[in-house]
């Protein structure tokens, strides 16, 4: 059936159709480029969604709970061996992306007769000043984009993803705390996962109502003395 | 994904090597020595590697942090002993970070024995002798207190109870501690830190009055060992700063 070319596009289209209808049930995650380095947030249930890498790199995304620890495991495991192989310095997301995990990614979405993997992710690559900060939006079909103004979501829908990102664009300061950032950060969850419009939504720092979720919190921390810059944050302890 | 980053390399084809008379004399680290105190492990070492009687080096870095819990000290040959604390640093990180959780002391202690076991055809022929001591704390218990632990060259691993040497100056370095740990007042392990320092650079500047491959510590031109500490709350090094200023209380 598959030899037909109309057949292989009717079969990725369905498998893209049916990929949209599995991250249905998923809620965004967000990474924002800050002085004292790249913050990562993610709200979660049960399963973590903001993950290290490496020693400066991070890693969120919503999806399939196994096919995210497929990607994770598939980035570590690349990370690392670059880094015994070469150095740390040699690890670099525009490597690990460009030649490692978006080809997995094309590759599993186009074996149409095997199980997709259902991921929309964010990788950080924490740099010397806030200038080199590299985020990386990637899609569950490899197409992955390189954010140069500091601030990246993934999302289920593109549409609300772009509003949620230009919203925090516009409010995100350069002076605000990581306390206050990752309020906006949920904000933009909020709104989200209530589909609420974002022209009408106002920056709120009234506590966030988890509802038996998680707050996962972390930072790639620039500051952080040795060769390992990522930290998980309290997020009970972090101030607006 | 079992988090065994050592499974990913591929494996050494060392059994095919054979030595030849044309082999450059292979490099030596020696020596280097771990003690408990009172507050957890020192472990130290000279800086020089020799090549027969050449001194190669006198800034060589033996005393390596594998994680923050964790310090191997070399002797034998570098450029092994080296790719084995790099294999450990990474192995170690990776465990880590692939399964969310610290690699167990047991597990650590184990893999440099694997890594040692697996550079058995190179220590069998003579050209990769490595006999590494390891001091590490268990990460995850808050109770736990450092350990040292000594290998032979195949990997048979053994625990130190209060102190272990490695190197052609070892020698002369485990008979003062063991004086001392016999009839020492303080013994070693009641030791404080400055104490343990003071002892740590009189231990290696009398290995390298009898040995030729110890590199000596002149206090007098700011030349010490490297000395690092391990406790419950992880490594640190000690810096030059430090050990000149116990040497001069220790003088005064």
């Amino acid at each position: 059936m598959t030899e037909e070319p109309y057949r292989w596009l009717e079969a990725i289209g369905n498998r893209r159709e049916y990929i949209r209808d599995q991250l249905k049930g998923g809620t965004p995650v967000f990474a924002c480029s800050r002085p004292e380095g790249i913050l990562l947030v993610g709200v979660g249930q049960g399963m973590s969604k903001v993950f290290e890498i490496y020693d400066r790199h991070g890693f969120a995304a919503l999806g399939h709970p196994v096919d995210i620890e497929k990607i994770r495991q598939a980035a570590i495991e690349a990370a690392h061996l670059e880094g015994f192989n070469r150095s740390a310095r040699d690890v670099t997301l525009r490597r690990l992306i460009g030649f490692a995990l978006s080809t997995t990614l094309k590759n599993a979405f186009e074996q149409i007769y095997s199980p997709p993997i259902i991921v929309e992710s964010i990788f950080a690559e924490l740099g010397e000043s806030q200038r080199e900060d590299v985020l990386v939006r990637v899609h569950f079909d490899g197409h992955h984009k390189y954010i140069s103004d500091g601030v990246v979501a993934a999302h289920i829908d593109q549409k609300l993803e772009d509003e949620a990102v230009a919203w925090l664009r516009e409010h995100i300061k350069p002076d605000d705390s990581l306390g206050r950032v990752t309020n906006l950060c949920l904000n933009a969850w909020r709104a989200l996962a209530d589909s609420k419009p974002f022209a009408e939504l106002k920056p709120s720092s009234d506590p966030f109502s988890a509802n038996g979720k998680t707050v996962e919190v972390a930072l790639l921390d620039r500051k952080l003395p040795g060769p390992v810059h990522y930290r998980s944050l309290d997020f009970a302890k972090l101030k607006g | 994904m079992n988090g065994d980053f050592i499974a990913l390399l591929p494996k050494p084809n060392l059994a095919q090597l054979g030595t030849s008379a044309a082999c450059p004399e292979h490099l030596q680290a020696t020596t280097v020595f771990a003690f408990h105190c009172k507050e957890g492990v020192v472990i130290a070492g000279d800086h020089r590697a020799t090549a027969g009687n050449i001194i190669f080096s006198d800034k060589t870095e033996k005393i390596l942090e594998l994680d923050s819990h964790s310090l191997m000290a070399i002797a034998g040959v570098p450029a092994t002993a080296f790719e084995m604390a790099r294999t450990l640093q990474t192995s170690f990180e990776f465990y880590r970070r692939s399964q969310l959780q610290s690699m167990s002391l047991k597990a650590k202690i184990r893999a440099l024995s694997r890594l040692l076991r697996d550079n058995l055809p190179a220590t069998l022929q003579g050209f990769g002798i490595v006999q590494p001591i390891f001091a590490g704390v268990e990460v995850d218990d808050p109770n736990a207190k450092p350990v040292i632990f000594f290998y032979d060259p195949l990997g048979a691993q053994f625990e130190a109870a209060t102190y272990a040497g490695s190197g052609s100056g070892s020698g002369s370095i485990k008979s003062v501690l063991h004086y001392l740990e016999r009839w020492g007042k303080p013994r070693p392990a009641e030791m404080s830190v400055d104490e343990a320092i003071t002892l740590a650079t009189r231990l290696l500047m009398t290995a390298a009055e009898f040995d030729a491959a110890t590199g000596g510590v002149h206090p007098d031109r700011r030349l010490f060992a490297t000395i690092k500490l391990l406790t419950r709350e992880g490594t640190r090094s000690i810096s030059l700063d430090e050990m000149e200023r116990c040497w001069k209380e220790s003088c005064a």
